[in-house]
């Protein structure tokens, strides 16, 4: 019986947070801090002439204005490119590069000053769609011209596929950029702190690779910059990348004095990565029976000025394309483009909200043409442990895709039997309809190790702390950690302290990105808890004179031979010695590199899987859709926190409810949240949320990871339910009341439930 | 332009402050006062983070300058409940796992104990509307109106 993991156990700060009292870097207060400000760019290609500080720096009140100049290290950042820059030095890519930094006494001089800094530009010719990236005869916008990559699958044998396909559904769909729109903006404060290092307090999902990157940047070496993850009001993938950090670090390697900086939210929109836009060209092939023979797909994505996580997004958006679905013929071809658009990076779901709106398209189409039921397309060509995917990967077990299926039907079925719960409206320009998608999602980078690692330590009063390098960003790692720690010493949650995401106190855990951190670092943090016992059951076999293989351990306690002493007083026996009780734990998952012609590999140890069930309403006059009731099943091994799992999927179906139907980020145009509209509490329906756990084997406890999962799915179904509410289909998200009224408009009967 | 003297009660306590007359009364809380616990997210009136009452109804703080305050009761979310007794909405927010990165939960307790000043018996369409101003990222909503709803006095809602 377990007795920590699998309960919804108190979130670890909930508290502090209910009373104001958890510290946001903003809410970080330092005597004589001084104010930061960037000048950022106001062309989208163009090279920078000349950067004129001289006024800005006669205005009272302003310390230093910094340009590239003043950057000693190789001012290039990147978590996989290394095409970003601190300050730029010779050109502009997007309109928000960051041009000069102005530090001055107050937040309003170093916003007048940053207004007074005049910068001369010669424009380049820019490129704002991929046409005329790909058509690019100029000066191009990174040097090795505007194609960053590409990506391949090959499984079996594409035309044959074909060739045993009955029928054969060919369409392209898109999607937009889109914004992470986090509350908390990017925002870093920053001392000397009492060894001299340059200690940063900072809104984070990665702080080591901020280390990392920010010490190569500004030439400093690794022990005198310590990142410090601040209370984090989010970040869905936003918060991967350097903003402040590198700003802030420059600051004080200067001006040796504390400094803040906080991005505006008109900044955030302006100068964070957003969601990649995709073309998506689908052409699926399926027998009679349902069976589908052939997935080929053409992947074309925008990753704006820089790089960031582009490469990842393709990676991770091709090994995905085909959906959760066994296909014996695969081919996928990805490209992936620099515009002069704003930079698009990572965001929850890491390019497969997007590919998963094209497959779950596709499979409601072929449900169509072959007049087979969308619940049992999808189960007849379903994963199941034994199935081989894409990559040629065969899976052994914790497949729930079917399960989810299953019990996302039987929940719509209750429904439908339940009349109380199916209120009638008579309004015969309102149509109604309903839709269901699945997804899969791959735990971890793609491809790629991503080790994590953990320590737990017992100080000489017998107290427990779990260091760990894991940034919680809301999603809850720091609760469900603390419960895979406490289950495997078999103590309570409550009895265990937590330092995390420090580089001055914690190892690297990797980044809280790809859903990682519950099945990695909670692997992690498992080993590092059976360590501390394995060292501990050595000493409790010296002091018992008991042969090792005889001590066992329960609740705090080793036993042998009839005797006992607990972990409390074997904690300070070892200290007195002054040895450290500390055990160690590590865990990168297994996986294989993908091959560069073919991709066929293991990218992923394991995968959540899931199911939607989305209900509209389509009103035929406004194109307004409603979305009605939502179930949500997903398979995530073991969920360790219940109420957190249901958390992550009722706040996934509330983002893609806005990725379906409203968010839409224009580069150049989107300001602040008065023009990017997400859904509010208005906006989202009753969700019925059904935790599927299907154990993985390889996952602490089972647990398996849902942070992303929880998104990817919504759009989709959605999407279905429109498309069956109007007997149309929509190709392009988001499906905005212009778009829908134009399917509207060219639909001749709109059918429905 | 000249620092003002005003006058407020901020969470029970009379205070009187001189400050300059153009910050917004985000700037006053967080910036002069050192009350934290509400937060700025954008800044201009669109995200309910720095929702605080005066006189009882909530505002959006980012939106109010501060002067206007003067002879005016306020409350934040640093008034709401003490570490050894929180308000039941919080403690209802505690219990049911509602907080996730939790930036936009100090706006939401206040919309909603705004609610429940007027009235103390609500339903779940009452509790989504009180806090439709304020947004939040993270968790949907669902779990922040159940915790809402759950501290209404139980009985017939007659509004
Ligand atoms: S900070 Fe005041 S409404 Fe957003
Ligand atoms: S909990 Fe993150 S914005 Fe609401």
């Amino acid at each position: 019986m377990m007795r920590t993991v699998g309960r919804s156990v108190e979130r670890r700060g909930a508290k502090d947070v209910v009373r104001g009292k958890a510290l946001y870097a903003d809410d970080i207060r330092v005597d004589g801090v001084i104010h930061l400000k960037v000048v950022r760019s106001i062309r989208s290609h163009a090279i920078v002439k000349e950067v004129d500080t001289s006024v800005a720096e006669l205005i009272p009140g302003v310390v230093k204005v910094f340009t590239s100049k003043d950057i000693k290290g190789s001012n290039r950042y990147g978590i996989i490119t290394k095409d970003q820059e601190i300050l730029v030095e010779r050109k502009v890519r997007y309109v928000g590069d960051p041009i000069a930094l102005v530090a001055a006494e107050t937040e309003a001089i170093a916003v007048e000053a940053a207004r007074s800094v005049k910068v001369a530009y010669e424009d380049l010719v820019p490129f704002f769609t991929i046409e005329e990236a790909k058509g690019c005869t100029t000066e191009p916008i990174h040097e090795d011209g505007n194609l960053l990559s590409s990506r391949d699958i090959i499984k079996g044998d594409i035309d044959q596929g074909f060739a045993e396909a009955d029928v054969v559904i060919e369409e392209t769909y898109t999607t937009s950029m889109a914004a992470h729109g986090y509350l908390e903006t990017e925002t870093g404060i920053g001392t000397l702190d009492e060894r001299g290092r340059i200690a940063i307090y900072v809104s984070t999902q990665n702080p080591h690779y901020d280390q990392d990157d920010v010490v190569a940047a500004l030439g400093l070496r690794p022990h005198e910059l310590r990142i410090v993850q601040a209370t984090t009001g989010a970040g869905f993938g936003g918060k991967l990348d350097i903003s402040v950090q590198g700003l802030i670090a420059l600051a004080i390697q200067h001006l040796k004095r504390p400094v803040k900086l906080r991005y505006s939210m008109e900044e955030t929109m302006q100068a964070a990565a957003k969601r990649h836009a995709m073309v998506m060209h689908y052409k699926t092939g399926a027998r009679n029976d349902g069976r589908v023979t052939a997935v080929d797909v053409r992947l074309t994505l925008d990753t704006g000025a820089y790089a960031s996580y582009g490469l990842a997004v393709l990676s991770r958006a091709a090994a995905h394309a085909v959906g959760p679905y066994e296909v014996p013929h695969v081919r996928v071809h990805g490209e992936l483009y620099y515009t002069n658009r704003i930079w698009a990076g990572a965001m929850r779901g890491f390019g497969v909200p997007q590919v998963s709106f094209a497959h779950e398209g596709q499979m409601d189409s072929l449900a169509k043409a072959l007049g087979i039921d969308p619940f049992e397309i999808r189960m007849i060509n379903a994963l199941k442990p034994g199935s081989t995917t894409a990559t040629g990967q065969v899976l052994h077990a914790s497949v729930g895709i079917g399960e989810t299926l299953k019990r996302v039907k039987d929940a719509k079925e209750r429904r439908e039997r339940n009349p109380e719960k199916r209120h009638v409206k008579v309004r015969p320009w309102v149509k109604s309809g309903w839709g269901i998608a699945s997804f899969w999602y791959g735990i971890g980078n793609t491809g790629l190790p991503n080790p994590s690692t953990a320590q737990i330590h017992v100080d000489e009063k017998g107290e427990i702390t779990l260091y760990t390098g894991a940034a919680d960003i809301g999603q809850g790692s720091d609760t469900v950690l603390l419960q895979i720690a406490a289950e495997a010493l078999q103590v309570s949650d409550k009895d265990l302290k937590l330092i995390r995401g420090d580089t001055g106190l914690t190892t690297d855990a990797g980044a809280t990105s790809a859903s990682r951190q519950t099945y990695i670092s909670g692997n992690a943090v498992k080993s590092a808890a059976e360590n501390l016992i394995q060292k501990l059951a050595q000493e409790a076999s010296s002091q018992l004179t008991v042969p090792l293989p005889e001590i066992g351990y329960e609740s705090g306690e080793f036993k042998g031979g009839g005797k006992t002493v607990t972990m409390r007083e074997l904690a300070k026996e070892l200290h007195q010695k002054g040895q450290i009780p500390i055990g160690e734990g590590r865990f990168d998952p297994p996986i294989t590199l993908l091959d560069k012609e073919t991709g066929q590999g293991i990218p992923y140890a394991t995968y959540t899987y899931g199911t939607y069930y989305a209900e509209v309403e389509v009103d035929t006059g406004t194109g307004e859709v409603s979305v009605e009731h939502v179930i949500a099943a997903a398979d995530v091994g073991k969920a360790v926190n219940p109420a957190n799992v249901a958390g992550q999927i009722i706040g996934g179906v509330a983002m893609g409810i806005g990725y379906a139907l409203m968010e839409e980020f224009e580069s150049g145009k989107t300001r602040s949240l008065t023009d990017y509209l997400y859904p509010t509490s208005m906006d989202v329906p009753p969700v019925e949320v059904i935790i599927v756990e299907d154990p993985e084997p390889s996952g602490p406890f089972g647990a398996k990871g849902v942070g992303e999962p929880a998104l990817i799915p919504t759009a989709p179904a959605i999407i279905n339910a429109i498309n069956k509410a109007l007997n149309t289909k929509i190709l392009d998200l988001p499906a905005k009341l212009e778009r829908v009224m134009k399917t509207v408009l060219k639909s001749p009967c709109s059918g429905g439930i | 332009m000249r620092d003002i003297k005003i006058s407020f009660v901020i969470n029970g306590e009379k205070m009187t402050v001189e400050i300059p007359p153009n910050i917004s009364l985000l700037d006053l809380l967080r910036d002069h006062l050192g009350l934290t616990g509400t937060k700025k997210g954008c800044g201009i009136g669109e995200c309910g983070a720095c929702t605080v009452l005066i006189n009882g109804k909530p505002v959006n703080a980012c939106l109010v300058l501060a002067p206007q305050i003067n002879g005016k009761d306020i409350q934040t979310i640093e008034g709401l409940g003490t570490e050894t007794s929180l308000h039941p909405l919080q403690k209802a927010f505690v219990d049911k796992g509602v907080v996730q990165c939790g930036f936009c939960i100090p706006g939401m307790l206040m919309s909603l104990k705004a609610l429940y000043n007027e009235c103390p018996v609500v339903n779940q369409q009452e509790v989504k509307k009180a806090i439709s101003g304020n947004l939040c990222r993270c968790t949907g909503y669902q779990q922040i109106v159940e915790a809402g709803e759950s501290v209404s006095k139980k009985g017939r809602n007659k509004r």
